[in-house]
């Protein structure tokens, strides 16, 4: 055949890669078929050579350089007849490449289509990075003996064989770390191999396809490297070769999943080491499992209690009397009119004189829609509607004798309950009326009459011992204290304070002038003009006593900011009377019928009234028992120094008609204790915190006007006792409420520790604070 | 003043004052409660709401009134119960409807000291900027004209020495006949190789029992299954007899600090070790709060952490700020080092922890003279802790990376580095680059580093952040189950998966190392110093690190 000669040297030395290249491609496309090239050290020998139909061969002797058949195409075909530098067949397009040597690094680096016969060996990274074109043939490397490190890298396509024959290693044919990175193409191998990337790569058994494939090809290639008469030792066995694949993606995947489980290695490594149940097993008992964030039974951070009653109602605490106000609405909404109006009769003898008209109300004051809604629970309707109402029935007659002191509200209570508890009960008044202050001090403008009359006949048919007219003296006193189990000081303080100012004995004290308007010695002042020094309650009702006389004009003074308030003030001030204050009596004139002050002022006073207090009367009293600044010393129950003598009321402190009562209440229960030996108990139970409550479940009162038991009732926002609502039991997501009905007709709400988890709705919508949520223990 | 009517507000904060604010959406919320009976610091609850609606539909005012009345979720207004952002709401709620939003406005830093008592906290110091560290580039890429290295293909050795790496002419060896021999009965320190990213020193007592477990167990994982030798110290406070006997303590740094917690059961337990353990950290101080001394508040201190300790339970532990019997630094290390070296016969490294401070040159120098000093470890003031006065926390301490510096230049200089190796500590991964940091360091002439508050975040979820989140450490109410000893919460946390998490963490900072060597051309040994690989845009930290200024 005709062979196109190129030399790699002329006459100027050695010919440049770039002209070596200029030549062959022009002789190519002078239609030269056959070209023998002696090459020196030019590199890219033979590549781009497009394809002719015939196709065209090269044949190099000599040294060629790197990248021969670099870019090769599909009908070049190259014999080099030396061993060939780097890179042989790079980016390999399709050239036949036969090399009867060795080829150093790179072979076949990124080749993609054609075929590399070496008879020799490989160098370095041969076979790296080469790919996959489903459009060609796949690329095939075929290395006689074997190849150096890093084989295969990147590889993703063509098939590459390594015989092994004569290994330069023969411990490992593939070279150090092979197929890293690798994801396609496959590598036929015959021989030992250590390194290969696992997690790139497999090694498999050939299949039949395999074989078939393999000892198909061998020939030619045997043939093209002058080794045919190895054919029969390189296909004589199956078993003999091995196959690299890369891992599939699946593959890759599921050998990562295939990772030891840490609950292996805990199990398998861990606990062998440190023992069972990890290293604080011994420290620990609790369970070893993981808890959720939400979680019920004894995993709660908190747990709700339903807490019926642990706390007072504003109503009931400030109370002085203790009424539990509360009870009577509840009884209210439960339709038990009469029962509720009922209930306040246990406390007290005169709800309509005292809750619904005298009391200033502390209830109401305290009253939480007071507090956030400016409507409290009327108090003095619910009194009011008791006027009627009968006093609870007496419990079975006792053989003790309780003598009370004074038919004033205090000794009225203290009688009341005692006579309720079957005591025999004697009373003892110095007036010729029951009633002490009330009946005297309160004008009919605040208090009619007849109400007080209704009220205190209510009390006389519970068959106390009344002596009225009677005033104890230092005999009686002793007389009565020997005959009674106990006796009761509720004599008041009616002696009246003054000031030794000059002209002091032409000012008239205000407890005369109103009980002579009680006892209907009205004077007449008409055109008058009246001042009253001391601006407290009692003064507020002098004064408008006054005005009731004809008075012109009432001035009320007093040294400081005035301690009257409530409906007193207000009545006073609707009917003209004013307030001046601070005013220090200097002196009365009389003569002139002018009261001055020490600041050099003056106001005229037709009549002048002090008001400034009372002092307790206690001629009567033996030496024996203690006085405390004129009062009589008791402790927080009422008891004197002598333990049969009990005091309560003014003439102990000055206060409320409604302490006076309430002191009556509980000296009466610690009475009935001592003289029955049982426990007593004085309710010690704090207010209910109004942040507790939720106000916003109730409206203000829209309508107005009438006010009725049931709209009272229905106000009421029941504070630290249950109201019942529900409102619990439907806000529980978790359905751990429920409410319990008990056979003596008691209810509870209780709560499923298995479902609640402790979020704590039920304590922040209970309108009445009755749900705690507490840190669990 | 005695009020003259009942008080509403006048005293409380405004929502607006808090530092963060629930958003909780009304139409969402189905009430089950979830969120509240969660929040660590009962900082929402159910409460009620009225709403009332005046309605006029006419052409003239005609009015209607629509009230309605409902149970809502409604957040605290009370500094003590403040939300702290943790989010664990949101976390719980099945319809997304509640969230905590920080209030950058917020006025918590005036009103933290209530009762007199200053602010303490957990967490680290709450500065968000980027941190120096965070500032430094790998600006020296190799191509193909340095021998590239590809961090997928090449095999690295990221690896580190824990011990005095003494220069052939100081080991006190001798050649005879061909033959290495010891001279006499030479002293040759000992070392360890591990990975240049430890688990720096957090106690039993201030992680509960599942995260401290879950820490070794995975620290256990990546020596025994990966290959990985990272090593965690204890802190202070001792570590479990079960452990101290396994097979796996030499995984481990024993901490010894100003408090002695349990060293009696460590000591009793040497005759019963199985193995060495990896070093002995002495504790001088603590980056993250330096001259605040150690505090385990009493409501963590449980049965096992008194008797880990050797403490009566529910007691405060405090944890001087200095040793009680050491009058000197030099005297402390001196003594220390050489007592603790000898209760392991000198097998095991033994080095002290200072905090980042401009005198830690001198704790250097020292500790380059004493022969038995393995390392020294600085912490600088980014380090995380379980609880702190806030103001040691953010206004104490040093930044890392120039004291770092300073200390290995002076190394240097005295021709020592590599022999007494370094290791950093203090915000490393602050912002999540655990790896970058890392190796910045190392470039700048750590030997390795520690991270503590990185590992908690990564492998637990540790919610706190430099926005003050969460960082409740020190109250035993830590919402994940990190820092508390209440079985209620911390078996919330499974220690499998932190062991895991921790797994991931280091695998992949190995994998992230390479990557930033790779380039550089190191693979066989770690670039200790090798500051020629660093830039930073900043000129005047360039000059104050001596390092590359790029822009």
């Amino acid at each position: 055949m005709r062979s196109f000669e190129i030399s790699g040297r002329d006459e100027k030395g050695r010919v440049p890669s770039k002209e070596m290249d200029a030549r062959i491609q022009a002789a190519v496309k002078g239609g030269e078929k056959h070209l023998t090239i002696d090459a020196d050290g030019q590199h890219g020998i033979g590549g781009r050579i497009w394809p002719s139909e015939e196709g065209v061969t090269l044949e190099v002797n000599g040294y060629p350089g790197q990248r021969l058949g670099g870019m090769g195409m599909l009908g070049t075909k190259i014999v080099v007849n030396t061993s060939a530098s780097d890179d042989v067949g790079w980016v390999n397009c399709g050239a036949e490449i036969t090399v009867l040597g060795d080829v150093s690094n790179g072979a076949h680096n990124a080749g993609a289509q054609g075929k590399l016969y070496v008879q020799g060996g490989g160098g370095a990274r041969c076979d790296t990075l080469t790919k996959f074109n489903p459009r060609f043939a796949p690329v095939e490397s075929w290395y006689f003996r074997d190849v150096g490190d890093s084989f295969a890298e990147f590889k993703a396509g063509g098939i590459a064989v390594v015989c092994g024959v004569d290994p330069r290693n023969p411990e490992n044919i593939l070279g150090y770390r092979s197929c890293v990175g690798m994801v396609g193409g496959t590598i036929y191998f015959r021989g030992p191999v250590e390194g290969v990337s696992e997690k790139d790569a497999r090694i498999a058994e050939l299949t039949d396809a395999d074989w078939e494939w393999l000892t198909s090809n061998f020939p030619a290639y045997l043939e093209a490297i002058d080794r045919a008469g190895y054919l029969e030792e390189l296909t004589k066995s199956k078993e003999d070769w091995k196959k690299i694949v890369s891992l599939t993606p699946q593959e890759r995947v599921s050998k990562g999943a295939k990772r030891l489980s840490m609950e292996a290695f805990r199990q398998g490594t861990w606990e062998p080491g440190v023992g069972k149940g990890g290293i604080f097993a011994d420290y620990l008992d609790i369970d070893h499992t993981i808890i959720p964030y939400v979680v019920t039974g004894e995993n709660r951070r908190f747990v709700p209690s339903w807490d019926n009653d642990r706390y007072a109602p504003p109503c009931a605490y400030n109370c002085p009397t203790g009424i539990p106000t509360h009870e009577r609405t509840k009884l209210i909404r439960e339709g038990k009119e009469d029962a509720a109006l009922d209930l306040v009769l246990r406390y007290s003898p005169f709800p309509g004189t005292v809750c619904g008209y005298v009391c200033p109300n502390l209830c109401m004051e305290s009253c939480t829609r007071s507090i956030f809604l400016s409507d409290p629970v009327d108090v003095t309707l619910l009194g009011r509607l008791s006027i009627d109402r009968p006093a609870p029935a007496k419990e079975k007659a006792r053989n003790e004798k309780v003598s009370v002191v004074g038919g004033g509200p205090a000794g009225l209570s203290a009688a009341y309950q005692l006579a309720l508890k079957g005591y025999n009960v004697s009373l003892y008044e110095g007036e010729d009326n029951l009633g002490g202050k009330i009946h005297y001090c309160i004008p009919e403008d605040r208090l009619p009459g007849e109400v007080l009359s209704k009220e205190l006949s209510r009390f006389k048919e519970l068959g106390v011992d009344i002596h009225l007219s009677t005033k104890v003296d230092a005999d009686l006193y002793h007389k009565i204290h020997d005959e009674s189990d106990a006796v009761i000081l509720a004599t008041g303080s009616h002696s009246p304070r003054t000031i030794p100012f000059p002209g002091y004995e032409h000012v008239l004290p205000g407890i005369v002038f109103l009980k002579e308007i009680t006892a209907g010695i009205e004077r007449d002042l008409s055109g008058k003009k009246v001042v009253v020094i001391g601006a407290g309650n009692v003064g507020m009702d002098i004064c408008v006593e006054a005005f009731n006389c004809g008075a012109a004009e009432v001035v009320a003074v007093d040294i400081q900011k005035p301690a009257s308030f409530g409906k007193e003030q207000k009545m006073a001030a609707a009917r003209g009377a004013t307030i001046q204050y601070p005013k220090f009596t200097d002196h009365y004139d009389f003569e002139e019928k002018k009261i001055h002050f020490t600041d050099g002022t003056y106001l005229d006073a037709d009549l002048a009234i002090i008001s400034i207090g009372e002092t307790p009367e206690l001629e009567y009293l033996p030496k024996e028992v203690d006085l405390d600044r004129g009062h009589i010393r008791v402790d927080s129950v009422g008891q004197s120094n002598d333990p049969k003598v009990f005091a309560i009321g003014d003439v102990t402190k000055p206060g409320l008609i409604t302490n006076a009562i309430g002191d009556g209440v509980r000296v009466a229960e610690y009475v009935h204790s001592l003289i029955t030996k049982t426990e007593y108990e004085d309710d010690k139970r704090t207010i209910v915190p109004y942040e507790k409550l939720s106000f916003e479940w109730f409206d203000r009162e829209r309508e107005g006007g009438a006010v009725s038991c049931s709209t009272e009732g229905g106000k009421c926002m029941s504070c630290g006792s249950c109201r019942d609502c529900h409102i619990c039991e439907h806000s529980c997501y978790w359905n751990a409420i429920s409410r319990v009905e008990h056979d003596n007709g008691t209810y509870e709400y209780v709560v499923d520790s298995d479902k609640c988890i402790g979020c704590g709705f039920c304590a922040g919508v209970c309108p009445c604070g009755i749900w705690e949520l507490s840190a669990a223990g | 003043m005695e009020s003259a009517e009942r008080l509403d507000v006048n005293h409380q904060l405004g929502l607006s004052d808090l530092p963060y604010v629930i958003q909780w959406n009304d139409a969402a919320c189905t009430r089950c409660g979830r969120c509240t009976s969660i929040c660590p610091v009962q900082a929402i609850e159910p409460g009620v709401y009225e709403r009332r609606v005046v309605e006029s539909t006419g052409s003239t005012p005609l009015p209607t009134t629509v009230r309605k009345v409902g149970s809502c979720i409604k957040q605290v207004v009370d500094i003590n119960r403040r939300c702290i952002g943790c989010a664990t709401c949101r976390q719980v709620c099945p319809n997304d409807a509640i969230v905590p939003v920080f209030n950058p406005r917020n006025k918590f830093a005036w009103h933290m000291n209530q009762g007199g008592e200053p602010y303490k906290r957990g967490g680290r110091r709450n500065e968000t900027g980027a941190s120096v560290l965070d500032q430094l580039k790998f600006t020296r890429i190799s191509m193909l004209t340095d021998p590239a290295l590809d961090a997928g293909r090449h095999e690295f050795r990221v690896r580190t020495y824990l011990g005095r790496n003494l220069p052939p002419e100081k080991l006190p060896l001798k050649v005879d006949g061909g033959l290495l021999l010891p001279e006499g009965m030479p002293f040759i320190p000992p070392v360890r190789e591990i990975f240049p990213i430890r688990i720096g020193g957090m106690s039993v007592g201030a992680l509960s029992p599942h995260m401290w477990e879950g820490l070794a167990m995975g620290i256990a994982y990546l020596n025994e299954v990966e290959n990985i030798p990272v090593v965690m110290c204890t802190g202070e406070g001792g570590m479990p007899p079960r452990l101290l006997k396994s097979p796996f303590l030499k995984y481990f740094i024993l901490q010894i600090a100003s408090g002695y917690f349990g060293w009696d059961e460590i000591v009793h337990a040497i005759p019963d070790m199985q193995c060495d353990p990896a070093g002995i950290e002495i504790k001088y101080g603590q980056g993250a709060k330096p001259g605040d001394g150690g505090l385990l508040m009493a409501s963590k201190v449980l049965k096992h952490i008194a008797k880990i300790r050797g403490v009566p339970e529910f007691v405060d532990l405090a944890s001087p700020p200095t040793h009680q019997t050491k009058y000197s630094i030099e005297e402390a290390v001196a003594k220390m080092v050489t007592a603790m070296s000898m209760a392991w016969n000198f097998r095991v490294p033994v080095y002290p922890k200072i905090s980042g401070t401009r005198t830690a040159l001198a704790v250097l120098n020292n500790l380059a003279r004493n022969p038995f000093a393995a390392a020294l470890g600085i912490d600088g003031e980014d380090g995380g802790t379980g609880a702190a006065y806030n103001v040691s926390l953010d206004k104490m301490g040093h930044p890392i990376a120039s004291n770092l510096r300073e200390c290995y230049l002076n190394l240097v200089k005295i021709g020592a580095q590599n022999e007494l190796p370094l290791f950093a500590a203090g915000g490393v991964g602050k912002q999540g680059n655990l790896a970058a940091n890392a190796a910045a360091l190392i470039m700048l002439g750590a030997s390795g580093v520690d991270c503590g508050k990185y590992i908690m975040q990564a492998a637990a979820g540790c919610l706190g952040d430099e926005h003050n989140r969460c960082n409740i450490c020190n109250t035993g109410k830590c919402p994940k189950g990190i820092t508390t000893q209440d079985p209620r919460i911390f078996r919330r946390l499974d220690p499998d998966m932190v062991a895991q998490r921790v797994v991931d963490v280091f695998v992949a900072a190995d994998k992230e190392l390479k990557k930033i060597f790779a380039p550089m051309g190191r693979s066989t040994e770690l670039p200790i110093g090798m500051s020629d690989g660093l830039s930073v845009s900043d000129a005047a930290v360039a000059k104050r690190l001596e390092i590359n200024y790029a822009c």
